[in-house]
């Protein structure tokens, strides 16, 4: 059956997917150029290194005409196409289609490519003799990144997932069948709210530039075994894996600032799949860059080396495996649904895996493994325990995130630890333990061979100053609470601190080559320390001990209640701070809550107040979604967001505002008039109401009055919980008829009416309608202290600056050498 | 002994201890009445009764929400969560519970819930809740 639909705009699909094939073509053609390229024993043919960079730089251009395609497609909202409908919308704000463009997987397919390709392109400008067998490992990675979005049927299977599907295509409904199905297509399902943040235009770039620049060092290593240049490869390699480990770790903190910032979970790092795939490359190539030192220097570690870097990137694809392969189903929130490309993600780590191991078996006798042991008393030996212990790190995350690969491997059905976050908090705070130490200890120990008796008395001198202070800062930060694992966590951190301290100063004083990883050193101690006392000593402020009884049994639970009811303009003392609902912004489709804090001193003044604002968006598709918001000290931050509030649908709000007053009644109690006379006070639940005086001039908007009519206004104070609100209801006699105008004090939950006027009396009658508290406004909440989590940030850039210098170090010698 | 053969027994033995404790600390899926018999906390799948009460209520307690849940086996049992009703949980299609029987109701520390999107028909959405703050 062909239809001829209408208002589609098929050429930059097609334009697209032209694209994608031209770079799948080229990366290919690429790859087998440079290989023979590498392999050719003519040494003045150069046909074939020629024809490999070509290939390259096609490839090149395609990922960008990809690019471009498709953010004409997502910019110009064609819905008809499936990536933009899914992923964006017409109201969604320009920099935020940068962010729709990677929310899916082929978008992030994309950016690594892309990534990937420029540093391609880097390396044929600066590779010299090792262009050939580096870019043939590099436009391999690039073809089976292509294939990824290739979106072709070859034999009944469906090879990738192509971005330039059309809807018709990716969906079946009714609707496609009629020509002009597009003209009922009005939007796109738009951005996830949480993604429409400024860290998800920054975050993932980031990200992917970390997890591309993995293959760079994996790539010489390949090279080195390929060409049995075994040592050569380690001094660019170095350099390379600096900036990856940079790159990335600015990527993973970056995700865990987000999450904190704008996510409700509440924290920094919840162990989840997700972020633990990010995290598991990084801590084999921080090893490997260790390593490779250690081989640099000495000679020793050779194999441990080469093992780091290679399992490195492999471990890269493994956990773009476990992320969007949709294997982690049950475990992971976060994760991509499955694309059906289960099959191909598995072969993708399996040929560099495969290439890798061949590699190894095959020039395992030639390794320069040196056979000598390294020294006890030596600095190689202990980085390269170190570099063992992140490792085994991270074998320790691999094994636990992976409980749903070994059921699919196993056939089992076992369900990840019902504590994860404890589990992986205990271990990993034991390898930190041994990994702080090491980076302060072998500060103190030189390469080949250290003097035993000078060494352990240094050691000894900044150990026990060590322990001086983490005693200190348990006892202050309240950390003795905790597990004891967690006190020596803060005495290795604390360690690494004052060890690398004492280099920077030596560095400063001349042996400037040091500062790099002195500085690195101690970013990353002070990211420990930060990281361990914010979610160690993190307490929840909003506890709420009110609240029905439910029985003992539910008591017993001793279930922690973090939520706490605010009703509007109700203060509710909760820690140190009385806190207030006060109000609300609406600036579409966000619903800020504003949330007044108050801390009164001891002489009862109030010696600090804040407004937070932490938001929601009622959205249809995706439900209520908060952020929360936080207010920052330097030494702790207060964190609060919503978890619950009845607050409207975007689009029911207009809809609401037609409605008929004869209903509004119902939302109130049943009235209570009241006879007063002026300077009478009206008692009510949340306070008073006192009648000021009366207004014989009032006037009701748009109600001209003539010579016999009549206007009264009442013109009352509100007083409730501290606060004043004036209203001021109308009675009105016009034509013989008479009409009564109410006035609502939305803030106190009142409707107020002057109802009678009673001249006999000298009174009025004011009739009171108050709104039982299940009609008030209110939001429930949920408060965090983090105590020093800057420190975690903090640290982070410190050590980004270390890398940095260090970086800037490796780079000198590889031009001296 | 050479000093390198002794740090691989040591590594070997941290890698066995990391296996063992993931096997050890792993969980089970089962249903309610394997988590009557059972002392620990598990897993259970499910799926929400939605003839039965969802019950949360701001006014009375911000903190307690408690529903029906059918566990695969059919069995019925009352879920009570610590907490704040996750958004949407009336349209969820399977719901995962981590949590321990208490009498006859099922109290639960987690949950984990997947809703069809309303949009695609291809597409699970999975959303969670945690009645407690992650803490170390």
């Amino acid at each position: 059956m062909n239809i001829a639909y209408q208002g589609e705009h098929l050429l930059p699909g097609q334009l697209g997917q032209f694209f994608i094939v031209l770079a799948f073509g080229s990366a290919l053609f690429s790859t087998i150029s440079y290989y023979f390229a590498a392999t050719t024993t003519n040494k003045l043919d150069t046909s074939w290194l020629w024809m490999g960079r070509i290939g390259y730089f096609l490839n090149s251009i395609s990922v960008v005409g990809i690019g471009s395609c498709l953010f004409y497609i997502i910019y110009n909202n064609l819905f008809e196409y499936h990536y933009a409908w899914e992923h964006s919308s017409r109201t969604l704000p320009v920099y935020y289609i940068i962010s729709s463009f990677w929310e899916g997987q082929e978008g992030s397919f994309w950016l690594w490519g892309f990534w990937q390709a420029v540093l391609g392109n880097i390396l044929i400008w600066k590779a010299k003799s090792w262009e050939k067998p580096v870019l043939t490992v590099i436009a391999l990675a690039q073809t089976l990144l292509a294939s990824m979005l290739l979106g072709v049927d070859i034999l009944g299977a469906r090879i990738g997932s192509s971005p330039f599907i059309l809807l018709r295509q990716a969906l079946e409904a009714p609707i496609f069948s009629r020509p002009e199905y597009l003209s009922f297509i009005k939007d796109g399902n738009g951005l996830n709210p949480l993604l429409q943040n400024y860290w998800m235009v920054i975050h993932p770039p980031t990200l992917f530039l970390g997890f591309a620049s993995m293959i760079v060092p994996f790539a010489y290593a390949i090279a080195g075994l390929w060409m049995k240049r075994y040592k050569e490869w380690v001094q660019p390699a170095l350099s390379y894996s600096l900036f990856a480990v940079m790159v990335l770790g600015t990527g993973v903190v970056m995700g865990s600032l987000w999450a904190y910032e704008s996510l409700n979970f509440g924290g920094f790092w919840a162990w989840d799949p997700v972020e633990n795939a990010a995290l598991i490359p990084w801590l084999t190539l921080i090893g490997a860059v260790h390593v490779l030192i250690v081989y640099k220097n000495t000679g020793h570690a050779y194999f441990t080396a080469t093992f780091l870097t290679l399992i490195s990137f492999i471990l890269v694809l493994y956990a773009s495996f476990l992320t969007r392969s949709g294997i982690l189903g049950d475990t992971s929130v976060h994760a991509f649904t499955d694309l059906g490309m289960f099959w191909h993600l598995v072969v993708d780590v399996a040929v560099f895996f495969a290439i890798a191991l061949t590699l190894v078996i095959l020039r395992w006798k030639e390794l320069p493994i040196s056979k000598k042991e390294e020294e006890t008393y030596s600095r190689e030996f202990w980085m390269f325990v170190g570099a063992v212990f992140l490792a085994l790190s991270c074998l320790q995350l691999i094994v636990v995130t992976s409980i749903p690969v070994w059921n699919a491997m196993f056939k089992t059905h076992i369900a990840p630890p019902t504590n994860p976050v404890t589990l992986y908090n205990v271990f990993q705070a034991g390898f930190a333990v041994v990994v702080t130490l090491l980076a302060g200890i072998t500060q103190f120990l030189k390469y080949k061979k250290t003097d035993a008796t000078r060494f352990f008395i240094t050691t000894g001198i900044y150990l026990v100053f060590s322990a001086l202070i983490t005693g200190l800062v348990v006892y202050i930060t309240g950390i003795y609470h905790l597990r004891f694992v967690f006190v020596l966590v803060m005495f290795g951190a604390t360690y690494t601190l004052l060890a690398n301290t004492k280099v920077l100063t030596d560095a400063f004083k001349g042996k400037i080559k040091l500062a790099g990883s002195a500085v690195a050193h101690i970013g990353f101690g002070l990211m420990m320390v930060g990281a361990l006392i914010a979610a160690g000593t993190s307490k929840v402020i909003s506890q709420n001990d009110t609240g029905l009884d439910y029985g003992a049994d539910f008591a017993k639970g001793n279930n922690p209640r973090e939520n706490i009811m605010l009703y509007k303009n109700e203060p509710v003392k909760m820690g140190d701070y009385t806190v207030t609902y006060f109000g609300d912004s609406i600036k579409a489709p966000n619903h800020y809550f504003k949330v007044d804090y108050k801390r009164y001193g001891a002489n009862g003044k109030i010696t600090e107040e804040f407004v937070l604002k932490p938001n929601s968006q009622a959205n249809r598709k995706m439900g209520l979604v908060s952020s929360p918001d936080t207010k920052h000290y330097l030494f702790h931050d207060l964190y609060t967001h919503v978890s619950m509030a009845p607050i409207k649908y975007d689009d029911e709000t207009q809809a609401d505002a037609g409605h008929g007053e004869e209903n509004d009644d119902a939302n109130y109690n049943p009235p209570v008039p009241h006879e007063v006379k002026v300077g009478d006070t009206i008692p009510f639940r949340d306070g008073v109401i006192v009648l000021e005086k009366l207004n014989k001039e009032a006037h009701v908007q748009n109600i001209p009055l003539a010579a016999n009519d009549v206007a009264v206004g009442a013109n009352l104070k509100v007083i409730s919980h501290g606060l004043t609100y004036d209203a001021e209801p109308v009675f009105m006699v016009k034509n013989g008829s008479v009409f009564d105008f109410a006035r609502k004090v939305d803030d106190a939950g009142l409707k107020l009416r002057l109802s009678k006027i009673i001249p006999e009396k000298d009174k009025v009658e004011i009739t009171v309608y108050d709104q039982p508290e299940s009609k008030k406004a209110y939001i429930v909440m949920r408060a965090i202290e983090f105590p020093y989590i800057n420190f975690l940030w903090t640290g982070t850039v410190i050590m980004i600056i270390g890398f940095l210098l260090s970086i800037f170090r490796r780079n000198k010698e590889l031009k001296s050498v | 002994m050479k000093k390198s053969s002794i740090f691989g027994i040591v590594v070997i033995a941290i890698a066995i201890a990391v296996i063992i404790s993931t096997y050890g600390s792993s969980s089970t899926y089962g249903s309610f009445t394997e988590a009557k018999q059972s002392q620990s906390d598990l897993h259970v799948i499910g799926y929400l009764d939605k003839n039965k009460e969802l019950y949360y209520d701001a006014h009375k307690d911000a903190n307690y929400f408690s529903f029906y849940m059918k566990d695969k086996k059919g069995n019925e049992s009352k879920v009570v969560f610590t907490g704040t009703k996750p958004q949407d949980f009336e349209r969820s299609e399977q719901i995962v519970l981590v949590g321990h029987m208490t009498g006859n109701e099922f109290h639960a520390s987690h949950i984990q819930m997947k809703c069809p999107s309303k949009y695609t028909q291809d597409k699970v959405e999975t959303t969670e809740a945690d009645a407690k703050q992650g803490s170390i």
